[in-house]
């Protein structure tokens, strides 16, 4: 748990930060975000002292840790920035020990615990111990990066935009990997950002701040439904409010069961009353779907299940429902890890109601 | 520390550094059997060979002159680099820049005029001169090279706990060293060449055959010290040359 209270940096007479209070629970995923120049990078960086405080404190655990000295802080938060600042002159596995080696960790834990966190990255320990950080792609040195963050078992993570420097497709990639490492872990994470999309997906909790202000901080559900003022409105875009909605929301949400056809060749729509129905082969996996068109008179066709046109229950609703715009369909089958079939989600259930 | 730089296309390097080093080696301690040679060379001299010293002691002597100005000289240029590029320090570096440029501008030999009248002939003159002469590639290429470190990783390097002091033996001069050695190079092959005229006020080097042989109108003399001082510098060059390498870091 962190908690900030009243937390305030003034340069040169000026608030930069002003009276900035919040508490990101035990397990939580925080996120602070903003305009540039908010106050957002410099909130973050006063909690593991990288600049000092002006006034307020700041908790950890129980522990006030305000007086503490910064260099025995850092120890004990993670933290990870933009285009990894990796040290270029020592390994992979030497990037990853510099925190347990200055804590004193013994030789054989140290290398375990490099082992077991290139595992939770899924880097191949024997591959990627002894490459230089100039040998690894922009989402490999991230990855490593995290993992130094990560290395000493730090009572909470900080980090400041860490996939800023990547393409889309690799941060699309991190972003789903951090989710799942956060949830293998169950770190304290405080992670700043000025992508709303990254916070929706990211957070559990969101902190707006605005010119050194926190504004609102809440669960993301609320930040879209109850924004607090005018400001909040319009930083999160009001252009794509319902499909934002949808990217806090999860297929698993909105499931029905699906209806199976057993003699497939005579599904007609005007004899049935069931608007569509699917086809699975003796392992339980979707074939393909017929009927569950728009207009009637597409009702005769059957759709081929592809891995493009499915869904799991992990899904966003906007992903979702992204398919179903694309492949005209107004209804996805949801499969499980081993693709069967499992339940579907409707273009109607997305309409119809709040899960 | 383990060098990261593909050995492959350096290996026409070593092969001229051993080879160059031998031969320095071998000229350094078998000059006297090229006298015939130079005798043949120049029929019209009565001494063609420089036998007042052995060319080992001259050597010698040069080395010690080159070693102790360029330890002196390096001391100080990093520890001026550094100073001028830690927190309490940061005003001087104009300052400190100047003056070892001026230490530059001087020339060697105006230095040993200089200095002569205070300190007496032969060692202590030479090494101030050097000295001086040597200082500015190590101070610039000091505070170029720390200045090389990249913010995010200093950035990085405090967010995880490091010291100060932990900052900068670990991460910045590791990160700075392969500019610091190039100005040491730098430096310290100006001094094989400079130290020769040392023997202008006493100071016993490889200079002093070029000297006498100047002054006796002997080309042989001239000859002799002249290729022994070009082949140190080159093998000196070629030595830190790959010193450097050993410091890139890929990128």
């Amino acid at each position: 748990m962190i908690e900030l209270q009243g937390l305030t940096k003034t340069y040169a007479g000026k608030d930069v930060v002003e009276e900035v209070s919040l508490r990101v629970e035990s397990g939580e995923f925080g996120v602070l975000i903003g305009p540039s120049g908010c106050g957002k990078s410099t909130t973050l960086r006063m909690i593991n002292r990288l600049i000092p405080i002006t006034r307020g404190r700041i908790l950890l655990g129980d522990e006030d840790v305000t007086e503490l000295p910064p260099e025995q802080l850092r120890r004990r938060i993670g933290y990870a920035i933009q285009s990894t600042g990796l040290f270029p002159h020592w390994t992979v596995a030497e990037n990853i020990a510099v925190v347990p080696g200055l804590l004193k960790w013994p030789k054989q834990r140290i290398d375990a615990r490099i082992d077991e966190l290139l595992n939770l990255f899924h880097l191949d320990a024997g591959e990627f111990r002894h490459k230089y950080p100039h040998q690894l792609s922009g989402g490999q040195a991230q990855r490593v990066g995290v993992a130094r963050a990560l290395a000493a078992d730090p009572e909470a993570l900080l980090m400041d935009e860490p996939f800023g420097a990547v393409d889309p497709l690799t941060r699309d990639v991190l972003q789903n990997e951090m989710l799942r490492v956060h949830r293998q872990t169950g770190k304290t994470i405080v992670f700043v950002t000025h992508d709303m999309d990254e916070a929706l997906k990211l957070a559990s909790r969101i902190a707006i701040l605005n010119a050194g202000r926190l504004v609102q901080y809440d669960r993301p559900i609320e930040l879209l439904t109850q924004p607090a003022d005018e400001f909040v409105r319009n930083f999160i875009g009001k252009a794509d409010l319902g499909l934002k909605l949808l990217s806090r929301r999860w297929v698993y949400q909105y499931q029905q069961s699906a209806e199976i056809l057993e003699q497939p060749s005579s599904f007609h729509h005007d004899r049935s009353s069931v608007t569509h129905g699917w086809e699975i082969d003796d392992q339980g996996r979707p074939l393909c779907l017929h009927g569950g068109r728009l207009y009637a008179e597409e009702s005769e066709q059957r759709t081929r299940v592809t891995h493009e046109w499915s869904a799991t229950p992990d899904m966003t609703m906007k992903e979702a429902l992204s398919r179903m715009v694309w492949f005209r369909v107004m209804v996805l089958p949801v499969l499980d890890e081993q693709e069967r079939l499992i339940g579907e989600v409707a273009m109607q259930g997305v309409m119809g109601r709040e899960p | 520390m383990r060098a990261v730089t593909l050995r492959a296309p350096t290996q026409g390097r070593t092969w001229l550094l051993v080879g160059l080093s031998v031969l320095l080696v071998v000229l350094v301690l078998f000059m006297e059997a090229l006298k015939p040679l130079f005798q043949f060379a120049f029929p019209d001299l009565q001494s063609p060979l420089y036998d007042r010293e052995s060319f080992l002691q001259l050597t010698l002597d040069h080395l010690l002159l080159v070693l102790v100005s360029s330890v002196i000289s390096v001391s100080v240029g990093v520890g001026a680099g550094l100073f001028v590029t830690r927190r309490g320090g940061r005003e001087f570096e104009p300052l400190v820049s100047s003056l070892a440029a001026i230490g530059q501008t001087f020339p060697p030999a105006a230095v040993l005029a200089i200095v002569v009248p205070l300190a007496g002939f032969g060692f202590v003159p030479t090494i101030v001169a050097l000295t001086l002469y040597g200082l500015l590639p190590v101070v610039q290429n000091t505070i170029a090279g720390l200045g090389t470190v990249p913010a995010t990783t200093l950035e990085a390097a405090r967010g995880t706990g490091m010291s100060r002091a932990q900052i900068l033996l670990r991460v910045e001069l590791p990160l700075a060293m392969r500019v610091i050695i190039a100005g040491v190079r730098v430096s310290v092959i100006i001094n094989i060449g400079t130290a020769t005229i040392g023997s202008t006020v006493g100071a016993q080097s490889l200079g002093t055959p070029i000297i006498a042989g100047l002054v006796g109108n002997n080309i042989a003399y001239v000859i002799q010290g002249a290729v022994l001082v070009g082949l140190l510098a080159i093998v000196t060059d070629l030595f830190f040359e790959r010193l450097e390498r050993r410091f890139s870091f890929g990128g």
